[in-house]
């Protein structure tokens, strides 16, 4: 399996209020389970240096995961930050973070990362060998998309195993920076089972129309995949305006 | 317009071969090391892995973007996979970040760990395991470190001593030792030489991936027509293809 979904927490930022992006790119990592619980984060350095950031900004981004009760610091040899599991506050987070972006930006977020993927999914049945395409069938058979945790994991993976069949270094690039950015929400609804199962049976149409060298289907897969994803995601968000729980049922 | 395709074929081969013998060279050193206890630690590791391979990597205009040694378990003290692998400075990686200095790969993030939990069955470690040859892997987008278009260069490391179930007085495979070239760096060695010949041409791999095409219409990444002979490029999996022509074998159907 690939790191994408992972590594993609702790890629590069923007400019603007570097601490408080610090602290939203791990929030969204733990909340949604990409980061585990009790997990040790990297070090205060290797944060810096992979975020792109000043020491003093990942300390202060840090602080605020502590203040919201997300990790916890120990100290000495075994020491570091840690993941801290608490599903009844991530809920919580998870609706304050919804609230605090619009639907027009979530639909929007949805419309460009579904874009890229259908470009990525393109090239990949246009530049695929039949050895790559049968690697891709053979990891997504072993991907587990049993639980939400290791379907977030599994389905990040997929965009970027997708991805590197391209060929093509700036969409792999892209699909990491917009999983940084955006691919904890994009998979919020992977919390429910048919959505996991959805989600499983798009991306194997993806790696058929790969291996059969069909662009257009795989396109039109991807397209699918991403629109299904973003249902959920936009339910959820008029869940949380009505002033309702992030748990209740998708309503259809 | 004074050259032909095998002379070009051979100034690839020649680029490779200079990063073989490094890989050989590096190599001597290490199996010694090895060969010197049943078990290495890691930081002798490290520290020998090092001194080999940063002058490489800081040098100016450096051909290589990442090199080390990645041992199989047995062999390290207390470890299942050892990597003593460093990356030279990166422009704006979005993994990574910038990087002025050469940076070791850190492995310790929970992604890595699966990713590698597998790593005798990746191309890079299995083939020189199959064949106890040297390899080349790619073109492809290596996401793990540079997150740019590269080949992989490895060759086998063996063991004399006899423990780990080898035959004694025999020797085994501990792991490999491997440099990354990105595609775009060895496109500006031997670009100017493609563009010497009149007649369009493409350096492939076994696969007919493209690495580098004076024909507009077959780009890098690209399959080609494998149909044509082309000219092998000596010492490596690579050839050079004359008029070469986008893999007819693979209709897209739209």
């Amino acid at each position: 399996m690939g790191p994408g979904a992972r590594e993609a927490v702790f890629a590069q930022l923007a400019d603007a209020g570097r601490a408080e992006q610090v602290a939203q790119r791990l929030t969204d990592g733990i909340v949604l389970g990409v980061l585990g619980a009790g997990e040790r984060l990297p070090s205060e350095p290797e944060l810096a240096r992979r975020f792109g950031v000043a020491l003093i900004t990942v300390r202060e981004g840090l602080g605020i995961l502590r203040e919201a009760g997300l990790v916890e610091t120990r100290r000495g040899r075994e020491g570091g930050s840690f993941v801290v599991a608490d599903d009844a506050d991530h809920r919580s987070l998870i609706s304050a973070r919804l609230r605090g972006l619009a639907q027009v930006e979530l639909s929007d977020m949805a419309v460009y990362f579904g874009a890229i993927l259908a470009g990525i999914a393109e090239r990949a049945a246009e530049r695929a060998s039949a050895g790559d395409a049968e690697r891709l069938a053979g990891w997504l058979a072993a991907a587990d998309f049993g639980t939400a945790a290791s379907a977030r994991t599994n389905q990040g993976g997929f965009f970027l195993e997708v991805a590197v069949l391209s060929q093509s270094a700036r969409l792999v690039r892209e699909q990491i920076r917009l999983q940084a950015e955006f691919g904890p929400l994009l998979l919020l609804g992977l919390d429910d089972d048919e959505q996991r199962a959805d989600a499983a049976a798009h991306d194997r149409r993806i790696v058929r129309a790969v291996a059969a060298h069909r662009p257009a289907e795989a396109r039109e897969a991807a397209g699918d995949l991403v629109r299904g994803l973003s249902v959920p995601l936009l339910a959820a968000k008029a869940r949380v305006e009505r002033g309702g729980a992030l748990d209740e049922p998708v309503s259809a | 317009m004074s050259r032909s395709a095998r002379d070009v074929a051979a100034s690839v081969g020649a680029v490779f071969t200079g990063v073989f013998d490094q890989l050989a060279a590096w190599r001597a050193p290490v199996e010694h090391l090895i060969d010197g206890a049943p078990e290495v630690r890691p930081a002798a590791l490290d520290t020998l892995v090092a001194e080999l391979v940063l002058p490489r990597l800081t040098e100016p205009q450096p051909l290589l973007v990442g090199a080390g040694f990645i041992a199989d378990g047995e062999i390290v003290r207390g470890r299942d996979v050892h990597f003593a692998w460093w990356l030279g400075p990166l422009d704006a990686n979005p993994v990574l970040g910038s990087t002025t200095e050469p940076t070791r790969l850190d492995l310790t993030t929970r992604g890595y760990t699966e990713y590698l939990r597998d790593f005798r069955a990746l191309e890079w470690y299995r083939i020189p395991a199959t064949t106890s040859d040297a390899h080349v892997t790619g073109p492809y987008v290596d996401h793990l470190c540079t997150c740019d278009y590269i080949l992989t260069m490895t060759m086998p490391v063996h063991a004399v001593h006899p423990a780990g179930g080898g035959a004694p007085g025999g020797t085994r495979m501990v792991g490999v030792i491997g440099a990354d070239v990105s595609v775009r760096r060895l496109e500006s060695e031997l670009l100017a030489g493609f563009l010497d010949v009149t007649a369009p041409l493409a350096l492939v791999n076994e696969e007919g991936r493209v690495v580098l095409s004076t024909e507009p219409a077959l780009q890098v990444g690209q399959l080609a027509d494998l149909d044509g002979a082309g000219e092998p490029c000596p010492g490596t999996p690579l050839r050079v293809l004359v008029d070469p022509a986008p893999s007819g074998s693979i209709r897209i159907i739209r």
